[in-house]
């Protein structure tokens, strides 16, 4: 229902164009839509939202690391630095300066882009995994180096900036509460899709498919790709930028801690189950790495509620207290899993199951 | 003058520990080509054995002995486990799989031995330094550099001298070729994780026994990444090197250069030196040059 039946053609450009073909794709759009901006905020609790607020968190972050490795090929594994230098541009030009939080967003974006076309400059050289290390080299220079040793030092506040409550305001509109901030995730998080999904078929994104695909062939059609690649980190710095810059939102206090490496490894991972080279794997991978963890802690956590359980399993309780390790061993489980298994990815899956209702029942 | 030369023998005991880990490191690379990001893990790993091992009353080399074995056992299940499947896969994707296994097994540790900082009781080797001149040396150090440079002259010997070795080298010339004379090549991918894991392990021991145990054991095992693109990321004289002059360079950075930072050089400067490395001669000293220029 989602793609046109036979011998319908289209008329304009306008239509070859659109987004949403058919009133199906419409109708199912506008119930997302209020789904997601009315249903689910209004009856929820709050705990729901707040994991909601992760996995928005966790599309924003993934968006930039999915342009660089899923469309224009170039690894990386520092992501965490760029969300970081937007986090801490945008609070301390709240804290010191007194900015706007809009404004103090989109200059987070800006200087995570700068920052993010800094260390994509040896892309220019070495591409692979001498990439990927100088990736990871900005991952330590930049938040346990730069940011650590210096940037926490501004203002003498110590390791952390505490952000006072109402410092964060757009307008008229304080984000004060988690659904504040679920308001401006999911707001953000359409915005990011729209512009990621104009990007990518757009030239610049013909561009970085190419770069992806051959980058010797790319240059021989006269891609210039040293440019497109260094736009394409700016863009992946600038998408990582606004998401620390928003994630400061629902942080009581910034600090070091929450941009380390094994969030930039997490990011890589979300990408890698939801699949790569898909906006569609961004969000379903955002979705499974958080709801999974939060699905597994609840299950052990009914199962120590029951006597019975906990006489087999004596050892249940203890993993429910050290639930950090276990999602994190299950993670890295689920990376390994996932590419031996299904390389595709959630997206795959998602894209045949898809086709087989379309064209069911005759498949042929 | 003497805070130079305390430096830089520092540097050099340090330097060994690197320089073990980072060929078993090069050994994966250079057998199955597949880029080894959980090394730090392996570290960790071989270190709790051998600290549990040691604290059931074994005395410590028979710990360390049994960490070889384990760790021989665990890299061949890792490798028949994880990284056969992968055999002709893409480059990222076998990575990845290192990576999850990376987190998967930092999961493990710390599931299973907690994230406190645990120290080998009794300490394994006595804790009075050794004064040369006006040099003092902690004798972990030197134990640790005498450990690591008879494991060193072992591994290398079992290249050029026995079988399997001699089938590995093959096989890290030409795989092809290796095959179609007979050369097994499963029984040489798992070998070289084994090896790589046993590596890593005494490795771990060793930085176990110098600064305690924890989980930033294995962050100083992520410094072979710099050692082995020093020294270039396919050749084994590259990784001892390579791991030497990291541990130099790391520790003279510390001594001179903390003055001028609030701290936490010692950390980053094999990454900055890392960057420097990739940006100028990105094949290392002693690596194949085959990069494709962009």
């Amino acid at each position: 229902m989602s793609y046109r039946p036979c011998g319908v053609y289209h008329q304009y450009y306008r239509q070859d164009h659109a987004w949403w073909q058919t009133k199906f794709v419409w109708g199912k759009m506008i119930f997302l839509f209020i789904a997601v901006f009315y249903l689910f905020p209004q009856y929820a609790g709050m705990y729901f939202i707040a994991i909601a607020n992760v996995v928005g968190y966790t599309i924003l972050s993934a968006m930039g690391v999915q342009l660089l490795i899923g469309y224009c090929g170039q690894v990386t594994l520092g992501h965490a630095a760029f969300l970081a230098m937007g986090a801490y541009t945008c609070t301390l030009l709240m804290l010191q300066l007194h900015i706007p939080y809009p404004i103090a967003m989109v200059m987070g974006g800006i200087v995570g882009g700068l920052w993010s076309v800094l260390f994509g400059l040896p892309s220019a050289r070495v591409k692979g995994f001498y990439l990927i290390m100088t990736t990871m080299a900005a991952q330590f220079l930049t938040v346990e180096f730069f940011i650590t040793q210096y940037v926490s030092k501004i203002g003498g506040r110590g390791v952390a900036f505490s952000i006072p409550p109402g410092t964060v305001k757009i307008g008229p509109w304080m984000i004060k509460d988690d659904r504040d901030v679920y308001y401006l995730m999911a707001i953000l998080v359409v915005i990011f899709t729209i512009i990621m999904a104009n990007l990518v078929r757009s030239k610049i994104g013909r561009a970085w498919i190419a770069i992806r695909d051959n980058d010797i062939a790319a240059e021989t059609m006269g891609v210039n790709i040293v440019l497109y690649k260094l736009v394409a980190f700016f863009v992946a710095g600038f998408f990582g930028g606004i998401a620390g810059a928003f994630w400061v939102t629902s942080l009581a206090a910034v600090s070091p801690e929450h941009f380390h490496f094994g969030w930039s490894l997490w990011l890589v991972g979300v990408i890698l189950i939801g699949g790569v080279g898909s906006i569609h794997g961004t969000i379903f991978g955002a979705l499974f790495m958080t709801l999974i963890p939060e699905a597994l802690k609840f299950l052990i956590f009914a199962l120590t509620q029951n006597p019975v359980f906990v006489n087999i399993m004596p050892f249940l309780p203890l993993l429910l207290e050290k639930f950090l390790y276990v999602k994190e061993a299950a993670f890295g489980l689920a990376i390994a899993l996932f590419l031996i298994y299904e390389p595709n990815g959630i997206s795959y899956r998602w894209w045949q199951i898809k086709n087989y209702f379309n064209l069911w029942p005759f498949s042929y | 003058m003497e805070i130079f030369l305390q430096l830089l023998i520092t540097g050099i005991l340090v330097g060994s520990i690197y320089a073990l880990v980072a060929l078993g490191w090069t050994l994966i690379y250079k057998c199955s080509g597949v880029l080894n990001l959980a090394m730090g893990e392996l570290t960790l790993i071989g270190a709790y054995v051998c600290l549990t091992f040691y604290h059931w009353g074994f005395p410590f080399i028979l710990a360390l002995f049994f960490t070889l074995v384990i760790g021989f056992i665990l890299g061949i299940l890792t490798e028949i486990l994880f990284l056969r499947p992968m055999v002709g896969e893409p480059h990222l994707a076998v990575i990845m799989v290192t990576v999850g296994l990376a987190f998967f097994f930092k999961g493990l540790v710390m599931l299973i031995w907690g994230t406190d900082t645990r120290v080998f009781s009794p300490a394994v080797f006595p804790m009075e330094p050794i004064f040369l001149g006006k040099i003092v040396i902690g004798q972990v150090f030197l134990w640790a550099f005498v450990a690591s440079i008879i494991l060193l002259l072992a591994f290398v010997s079992f290249f050029k001298f026995t079988k399997w070795g001699l089938s590995m080298q093959a096989t890290a010339d030409d795989e092809m070729a290796a095959l179609s004379l007979g050369v097994n090549a499963k029984v040489v991918y798992a070998l070289a994780w084994a090896i790589a894991f046993m590596a890593a392990g005494v490795g771990g021991t060793l930085l176990g026994n110098i600064n305690g145990l924890n989980i930033s054991v294995g962050y100083l095992g992520l410094l072979v990444l710099p050692a082995v693109v020093l020294g270039g990321l396919n050749s084994v004289p590259g990784a001892i090197v390579g791991g030497l002059a990291i541990g130099i360079i790391q520790n003279l950075a510390d001594g001179y250069l903390s003055r001028f930072t609030p701290g936490g050089v010692k950390d980053v400067f094999p990454f900055a030196v890392m960057v420097i490395v990739l940006l100028f001669k990105p094949y290392g000293l002693w690596g194949w040059v085959r990069i494709e220029r962009v």
